[in-house]
């Protein structure tokens, strides 16, 4: 009994030491392709910040608005906002090539998944970014347009306008990383359905005046209005 | 010199017969026939009564009418001098009408009547605007003399203006051309002038011509190519300038975004000028005095001004991006402001600047920075009526006079911001 045991606990050791011996250098080979990356994502954070900066990409980000949406999200600037996602791309990158040496049958494909998600994400931030502008572009071509027309409320319909192209980009983007797909597509479907519908009863039942009011306004039978009674020129 | 390509060989043919002209009065058209015959009888009778002696041409440049102008034109009559055809001896008044193609627009119409001199050898070249109801044959030899005396080489208008008619002209573009151009010019958008065939000529040779917002804003263009290239400018007075109530035009919205971007276009075309000018000097003037103002009914300017209220605080956002924080805060306090709307001369010619400086870096869309500048105008149109509506011509010149001087005062920074910029 007590030699069955001995033997036992014998071979788990020589079974630990063998494992050890073989996962140690995995292990370390990953620690050093963790550090090796991190130093390396961090140069790449910064040399894209350095060369974002030189190109002067922050000015540019507010001019089409998107500075300004970093700003009310409370987040960092853009410059800094990019150089903190290529760290992040590089360094999981690094990350899961590392765990990938260490031969975990459970983490096997996590790489080339990742590698499958990088450009989708990208792509991603890409419609972001690009509804971000289309967002803001249309926000202010509707209030200054409105506010000249002498559309009421021109704040509310520009906002409404702004939320409807942002909330557009953002379903296509998640649609595009497919994080939720069925959720996302259903739940635009049915609020978008359901602002349209209530926009719909709301302006026919509850506004006919204020109807009646923007049209006459739009196809006025004398278009004169105090601004146009006397000559400009 | 003028581009021959310009003018077809049948219009060559008629011009070659024509030969030497002392006078042209170029009149462009695009379905002008409810007043076009009077605008005509006008010049023809001002021609054969204050200069009997000169070889003269009465030029229709038309943009393609279907309204019969032409031959309206063609077969005008006046009481002094009948019909005159190309067949008449020299020293008559010849007249031509011819259709122009390309870019439609008083632009391209201008720049055929200016090679039609230039091939003539016109000494005095004068153009009318074949809409206004007021025209008188008085108007040809106060727009002809000058130049022919070469006391002149560029002749504006000045016309009689009731304090609420042309706030676009009396609030922003001339104070700002005064400021900007160096000059007291009353009156920057010409719509009717005389000019030198030495400065026909120039235009012709600008690369610029007929290009871009040059099509909308070739009277502002014209100025000043005039202003900024030394051609003696000088102003005589035609009276009222009425024009016809039947004719469809733009909207204000539509007017404004092409006034401010000609005087973008122009700034931006002659900012070595313009930059390093220094303070007005005053124009010659024949006539009434410049900027005598003829007292009409006050206008109902009070929803405007709630308006400005209104639109200062929507707008507020996009203001944010275009004006400095002082700036916008002073529009803010006054659109706040309790009592009736005071936009002082010192804000509003900042925020003029201000808005062309923001077109000229681009902060954003160019119309969004224009069409964001048209509630202020508005704002400061009401301001100044509700202020001096009902004054008589000398404070309204006085206060005009006092614009004119804040927008001077502002030019320094704005130069400076403008290079920068």
């Amino acid at each position: 009994m007590t030699q069955l045991v001995a033997d036992a606990v014998r071979q788990a050791s020589v079974n630990f030491v063998d494992t050890a011996a073989m996962l140690l250098p995995r292990i370390l080979i990953t620690a050093s392709v963790v550090a090796v990356g991190w130093v390396i994502a961090w140069a790449l954070k910064w040399a894209v910040r350095w060369i974002l900066l030189w190109l002067g990409f922050n000015h540019g980000c507010d001019r089409i608005g998107v500075g300004t949406v970093l700003k009310t999200a409370d987040l960092p600037p853009a410059d800094t906002l990019v150089g903190m996602i290529v760290f992040w791309l590089v360094w999981v990158g690094f990350l899961l090539s590392g765990v990938d040496v260490l031969g975990f049958t459970a983490l096997e494909g996590m790489v080339r998944s990742f590698a499958l998600f990088v450009p989708r994400l990208l792509v991603a931030i890409v419609i972001l970014v690009l509804g971000v502008v289309c967002a803001n572009f249309a926000w202010r071509a509707t209030l200054i347009a409105a506010v000249n027309a002498r559309i009421p409320s021109p704040r509310v319909v520009s906002g409404a306008v702004r939320a409807l192209v942002l909330i557009l980009a953002g379903a296509m983007a998640l649609d595009q990383i497919a994080l939720a797909r069925t959720i996302v597509l259903t739940a635009f479907a049915i609020a978008f359905g359901a602002v349209m519908l209530g926009l719909a009863i709301a302006f026919g039942v509850g506004g006919g005046g204020i109807a009646r009011r923007i049209l006459d306004h739009w196809f006025p039978e004398h278009p004169s209005t105090e601004r146009e009674e006397f000559r400009h020129l | 010199m003028a581009d021959e390509s310009l003018l077809s060989d049948d219009l060559l043919r008629q011009l070659v017969a024509v030969g030497h002209v002392d006078i042209l009065v170029g009149i462009p058209t695009l379905n002008n026939a409810t007043t076009v015959v009077e605008v005509v009888r006008a010049a023809q009778a001002g021609i054969g009564k204050y200069f009997p002696r000169a070889r003269s041409v009465i030029f229709n440049a038309d943009s393609g009418s279907d309204d019969g102008t032409p031959a309206l034109v063609r077969d005008a009559t006046t009481d002094d001098t009948g019909t005159v055809t190309a067949s008449r001896p020299l020293r008559t008044t010849q007249r031509i009408t011819t259709p122009y193609h390309g870019l439609p627009g008083k632009g391209s119409a201008l720049r055929m009547i200016f090679a039609v001199a230039d091939l003539l050898s016109a000494d005095a070249v004068v153009v009318l605007d074949p809409d206004v109801t007021s025209v008188e044959p008085e108007w040809i030899p106060a727009l002809v003399r000058p130049v022919l005396s070469s006391e002149a080489e560029i002749v504006a208008p000045l016309y009689s203006r009731a304090v609420s008619d042309g706030p676009l002209v009396t609030q922003l573009l001339r104070p700002l051309v005064r400021a900007a151009y160096g000059w007291r010019l009353q009156e920057p958008l010409m719509g009717e002038f005389g000019c030198s065939r030495r400065f026909a000529g120039h235009c012709l040779d600008r690369p610029s011509w007929g290009g871009g917002a040059m099509s909308d804003g070739v009277d502002l263009w014209m100025t000043g190519e005039a202003l900024a290239n030394g051609f003696r400018p000088s102003q005589t007075a035609l009276g009222p300038r009425l024009l016809a109530h039947a004719r469809k035009r733009p909207g204000l919205p539509d007017v404004f975004q092409q006034v401010m971007e000609a005087v973008s276009v122009c700034l931006e075309a002659h900012a070595g000028y313009w930059l390093t000018r220094g303070p007005a000097e005053p124009v010659p003037c024949t006539g009434a005095l410049p900027g005598a103002v003829e007292l009409g009914a006050r206008p109902d300017v009070t929803g405007m001004a709630e308006a400005f209220r209104r639109d200062v605080v929507a707008l507020h956002p996009v203001l944010a991006t275009i004006l400095s924080k002082a700036t916008l805060g002073g529009v803010s306090a006054a659109a706040a402001a309790p009592g009736p709307l005071v936009y002082s001369d010192e804000l509003w010619a900042a925020t003029v600047f201000e808005s062309l400086i923001a077109y000229h870096r681009a902060v954003m869309t160019r119309e969004h920075v224009t069409q964001s500048l048209l509630p202020l105008y508005l704002g400061r149109t009401a301001s100044f009526l509700l202020q001096y509506g009902s004054s008589g011509p000398a404070v309204v010149y006085d206060a005009l006079e006092s614009l004119g001087q804040a927008f001077e005062r502002a030019k320094p920074q704005a130069a400076a911001q403008w290079k920068k910029a």
